[in-house]
């Protein structure tokens, strides 16, 4: 599984071939690596790799994960594209919805037209990051407002993509 | 001795008497504010009583409901430990018309000692060195002579003051003024009295500290020194025992312990207390002021004396002899203390309250950790922020600031932000490991400090752990078709993944 991770504001490519206790896995185009880890409490990782131990203890923080190694604190966000949700700016019915892109990537595909209806969850835009493909979709009902992007777009993390009324 | 003693305190130093008092088989008796029914002193007392609301002018500042508890709970004696009540004439006065042990000075001393230009005066007459200065409330006309005459920098304080409260740093007349303003505006709010004196500012200067212990019989000892140079905001966060200064120069420690002794006895001490000094570069000491009471920072000088301080407390309170002389006094190996905060060093050291959602606490040889938290406990919004205190010993001052390096490795605090990491900036720091120290060091500090950059290594650990972390919280049934599961049935889920 291919995992996007933020950690202290430096996008990386971390995939994970396999997960704990035998943990193997792969940072961007990097060597496949192997590490022994065990998790003796809640939050608490023992990562033995390549002869060295490395303890982390994992928090879950309002804004996203705290991790401390060796004194070192980060802030993680860990993304998973191919789950990605679209990040509604506005909830429930009423007024406007704004769907962001929630890492950066390349817009493959634009499926719905200003002026069109759609339903909650139906499918507006492609987008690829890691190479792989995400379909952004409506968070509720509406009317397709305005699509901002076009197939061949760059998009960063939290542009808007589209927006619904 | 005593059959049953109410700490009329919260926190860890409550919960240090109240170990004393389990080891000497008296009775413990807490009291608490809603914020605190839970705290550990609570949960380790063998009696407990509610005082009020979270507040502390609502719950541990009420010396009638403080006395009530004790009334109530049968306490022949009352440790008021340091902060809220301890310093208090009032109160000890009060004790002592109920019939209740203040274990402490007497209100006379705490009063002679409790103002800052009381104190002076009273140093003075004992024929200890204080800072050029005048001891009463001065106005810009006079502090203007006063600093023509003995030169800039001068030292605005309050006269009521303590913990830097109304303090103010003066290089010349074009701010004078606004300083006087500033400072006794601030000793206004803080102390309810904006009397300002002032003194002549001693540059680069060691905060160096005896303690004291008497009993009532006019036997009175010394227990040498700490060193509290490492403040920030005129507030210590590490001390330590012996100072690297006076550790080679027992002539220097005598000097100042018999000084100390001499002020204390001109104002009739008895107990623990700690005469405070600056130390200038040319290792003259000048009289600061006095704490009437146990110091935070006692178990530097315990682990070093060997001596339990506030066993020794509650033995002269009961109105034994002191077990031994000065010359019983020894002083083994060197001892450092670091006050673990519940703060955000790198965000201006501001209070970051919470609940400890985990914690790992450092053991092994040669350390000791005073404090009153837990997995699941709350530092509150209401009272100081400390969370433990955790000192270590080593025969030399070097092996323990190796030792208080590797405790802190071990110390793990999750949920809130802690100064734990910026220990560990200050004890690899050069400076520090020479002793190089004074009070200014932490501003100084922080102009060189880089917090050491992660490895990739360890870099590269955070970002696994928070990669296997987030796939065990996140199974992939769960945004399958956009339906949210309850929150029972997704920790369940949760927990057979685990």
């Amino acid at each position: 599984m291919k995992l996007l991770v933020q950690i202290n504001g430096q996008a990386q490519e971390l995939e994970i071939l396999a997960p704990e206790p035998n943990c193997r896995y792969r940072f961007g185009q990097g060597d496949e690596r192997a590490a022994d880890i065990d998790i003796p409490e809640a939050g608490a990782y023992s990562i033995l790799t390549n002869g060295r131990v490395y303890e982390a203890h994992v928090e879950e923080m309002p804004a996203g994960l705290v991790v401390v190694v060796d004194g070192h604190r980060f802030e993680v966000d860990v993304q998973d594209p191919r789950r990605w949700r679209s990040k509604a700016g506005g909830r429930g019915g009423e007024g406007v919805a704004s769907v962001m892109a929630p890492m950066p990537g390349k817009v493959v595909r634009v499926l719905v037209a200003a002026g069109d209806p759609v339903e909650a969850g139906q499918g507006l835009i492609v987008v690829e990051a890691m190479k792989m493909q995400n379909e952004m979709k409506a968070p509720r009902a509406g009317r397709v407002l305005k699509i901002s992007v076009q197939a061949g777009s760059a998009v960063a993390a939290g542009d808007v993509l589209a927006t619904i009324e | 001795m005593f059959r049953k003693v109410l700490i009329a305190n919260r926190g860890e130093i409550a919960v240090r008497v109240i170990r004393a008092l389990r080891e000497m088989g008296i009775g413990s008796v807490a009291v608490y504010s809603d914020a605190d029914r839970a705290g550990l002193h609570v949960r380790l007392a063998d009696e407990a009583e509610r005082l009020g609301p979270a507040p502390s002018g609502e719950s541990y500042l009420r010396i009638d409901r403080i006395l009530d508890a004790a009334q109530k709970h049968g306490a022949e004696a009352i440790h008021p430990g340091y902060g809220f009540l301890s310093e208090n004439a009032e109160f000890a006065a009060a004790c002592e018309d109920a019939g209740i042990t203040f274990i402490g000075p007497s209100a006379e001393s705490i009063y002679r000692m409790g103002s800052k230009t009381e104190a002076r005066r009273t140093a003075i007459a004992a024929g200890v060195p204080v800072t050029p200065g005048i001891d009463d409330a001065i106005t810009a006309a006079e502090a203007r002579q006063f600093a023509h005459e003995h030169d800039y920098p001068i030292l605005l304080k309050a006269v009521a003051g303590g913990g830097g409260k109304g303090m103010r740093r003066v290089d010349g007349d074009s701010d004078l003024d606004s300083a006087l303003r500033d400072a006794s505006s601030e000793a206004e709010r803080s102390f309810g009295n904006p009397e300002v004196y002032v003194e002549k500012l001693i540059e680069r200067p060691r905060h160096i500290e005896i303690q004291l212990i008497g009993d009532r019989y006019g036997n009175m000892i010394h227990l040498g020194e700490r060193e509290c140079s490492i403040q920030r905001r005129h507030q210590k966060v590490m001390e330590e025992c012996p100072s690297p200064l006076v550790a080679g120069d027992p002539e220097m420690r005598r000097a100042m312990g018999e000084a100390a002794i001499r002020a204390a006895r001109c104002a009739g001490y008895y107990n623990a207390g700690t005469v405070e000094f600056l130390v200038d570069q040319q290792r003259r000491f000048y009289f600061l002021e006095m704490n009437t009471r146990l110091q935070v920072e006692h178990p530097v000088t315990e682990l070093v004396t060997g001596v339990d301080l506030v066993k020794l407390q509650l033995q002269v309170a009961a109105g034994e002899r002191l077990p031994y002389d000065q010359e019983a006094i020894g002083w083994r190996g060197a001892s450092i203390e670091c006050r673990i905060y519940a703060e955000d060093p790198a965000n201006g050291f501001l209070p970051s309250p919470g609940k400890l959602t985990r914690l790992s606490r450092p053991l092994g040889p040669g350390i000791r950790l005073d404090g009153a938290v837990y997995t699941g406990s709350v530092v509150p919004i209401d009272y100081d922020p400390l969370l433990a205190k955790l000192a270590v010993w080593g025969p030399t001052r070097e092996e323990a600031v190796d030792r208080m390096i590797r405790a802190l490795r071990e110390y793990d605090v999750g949920g809130i932000r802690t100064n734990i990491a910026f220990f560990r900036g200050i004890l690899e720091d050069e400076d520090f490991r020479e002793g190089r120290l004074h009070t200014g060091f932490i501003e100084e500090f922080f102009g060189r400090y880089k917090p050491a950059a992660p490895s990739r290594e360890v870099t590269e650990a955070a970002a696994l752990a928070a990669a296997l972390h987030t796939l065990s919280r996140a199974p992939a049934a769960q945004q399958a078709n956009g339906s949210r599961r309850s929150a029972w049935l997704q920790t369940g889920r949760n927990e057979l993944l685990r």
